[in-house]
This record gives C-alpha cells, structure tokens and sequence, in this order.
C-alpha cells in the first residue's frame, strides 16, 4: 500500500494504464466523492472551479457527464456504468476505445484507489498517453469558451 | 524555432524532443516507418507542419530518410530512448493534479463531518 498522497501509473502491458493513489479517508467517502454529482463538481478541476456541468446517472448502464465549460482546455469527461459495487468497486466505459476500473480498498482508515484503463489497442492506450484530444472537440469548446465571454 | 547556434548532436536531441508533436512523430515512427502523408493522419497538421517537425528530427539524428523516391519514409534511428516514462509526463500530471485534488477534497469533507 502507498502512503497517502504517492501516486503511480505504470503500463503493465500494451492496452493498460493503472494508476494507484491512497488517501487518508475511509472508502466508503472515497467511493461517494466519486459517485455524487455534488462532490465530483468541487474537485474534479484541479484548478478549483467548480465544474459547469456535472451529471451523474449512477446505474449500471447509466451515463454520467463532468464539463468545465470555463476551462475550455479539457474535453468533456463522459461516461457509461458497466459496474457499481459500492464502496469497492466503479468500472465505466469511455469512449469506444477504454474501460476504467476503480477498485477501492482500505486498510486502518486508509485507501488505495487503483486505476485500470484497459484500451481496445496499444495505439488506442498510447493515445490516451499522449493526451492526443480531438481536434474537434478541443475547437468546439474554445468557441463556446469565447461566445459565453460575449454574452456574459 | 531555429537553432542554427547549437552545434552539438545533444543540443539538437534535446531541442527536437522539448517538442509534445515531435515527441508523438518519434512514437508513432517506434511502430515502423510512415512517409509524411501518414504522419500527417494522427495529427490535424498541414504538410510543410510535419515536414518542418521531420527536418528537426533528421538534422538531430533522430529520423533517417528513406530512399523509395516516391513516398521518402522516415525511420525511427535507434538512439537509445528513455521509455514510455518520459512521453508519460503530461498524462501523469493531468492525473496527479486531479487526484490531489480528490485528496483536498476529501479533507474538507472529514471536516465537516
């Protein structure tokens, strides 16, 4: 188990990336910052804007979507729920190209969150490396970025 | 930018790699050889772009030109990169920073409890 606050991502094998991180809270809360709307809009910009939209649909087969409109250098974070067993485990799907594990365990308060983003291709997964953005979306947001700095 | 002063190959190495687009030519090049139109797919880039990016790569020694007349493939040179670890850095910041985050976050909300 790491000491709260290191934080690793290793490549196991070609499609993979898993990231592991521990924090100094119960999992039970860890689970809930990730899984209710009005958690996840307060930390999920590192930056500490609160995100624009942030909705979760948290059932198997329910989607959730956290845009930081203001930002406009990060594409939209959406999803689908595949699996939810609280408070250990979270998989979702995003994107054709990934499936994201999340596996919460505790050990004396503590928890280590695991990662795995499993890719449908090594090409996919060193995308995801390289923060390859879709041109498209990254223009679309700036755009929306600047109209709603008009119109404010 | 143009770095005509620099004369050592490991200046040249270093100015080639400082760039994020360049970096992902090398990567893509690690799959095997591609001709500039190839090189042109993954990234929304004009072709003097990329031909500009490839003769920064092939004057530090990093890419060779093929000889094919027609398509001019570049090759990855097996200079001994760093692994994966380096190309890592943004995606590991983008995750570090979001995670801390979490980790204040979660503070407050003990706190409050």
């Amino acid at each position: 188990m790491n000491n709260a606050g290191e934080f690793s991502v290793t490549t196991p094998t070609d499609r993979q990336i898993v990231m592991t991180r521990s924090f100094d809270a119960p999992r039970e809360l860890v689970f809930e910052a990730w899984t209710k709307a009005e958690h996840v809009a307060q930390w999920w910009d590192p930056s500490g804007v609160p995100l624009t939209v942030c909705e979760i649909d948290l059932r198997v087969g329910g989607t959730f979507r956290w845009i930081n409109i203001i930002n406009g250098m990060e594409s939209p974070f959406t999803g689908t729920y595949r699996e939810i067993v609280p408070p250990e485990r979270l998989v979702f799907s995003s994107g054709p190209e990934s499936a994201a594990t999340l596996i919460f365990s505790e050990s004396s308060g503590k928890t280590t969150l695991k990662m795995i983003l499993e890719c449908a291709s090594k090409e996919d997964r060193d995308a995801l490396l390289q923060m390859r953005v879709d041109a498209g979306a990254a223009r679309t947001l700036e755009n929306l970025a600047a109209y709603l700095q008009q119109i404010g | 930018m143009e770095m005509e002063a620099h004369t050592d190959r490991l200046s040249l190495a270093f100015a080639a790699l400082a760039d994020p687009t360049r970096r992902a030519i090398l990567a893509r090049l690690a799959s095997g050889e591609a001709d500039v139109s190839e090189l042109m797919k993954p990234f929304a880039l004009s072709q003097p772009t990329i031909s500009k990016h490839l003769m920064v790569l092939e004057r530090a020694g990093l890419v060779v030109r093929g000889r094919d007349a027609q398509r001019r493939p570049r090759t990855l040179v097996a200079v001994p990169l760093k692994e994966v670890a380096d190309w890592v850095e943004p995606f590991r910041r983008f995750w570090e920073r979001k995670l801390s985050s979490l980790d204040d976050y979660l503070k407050v909300m003990q706190k409050k409890k």
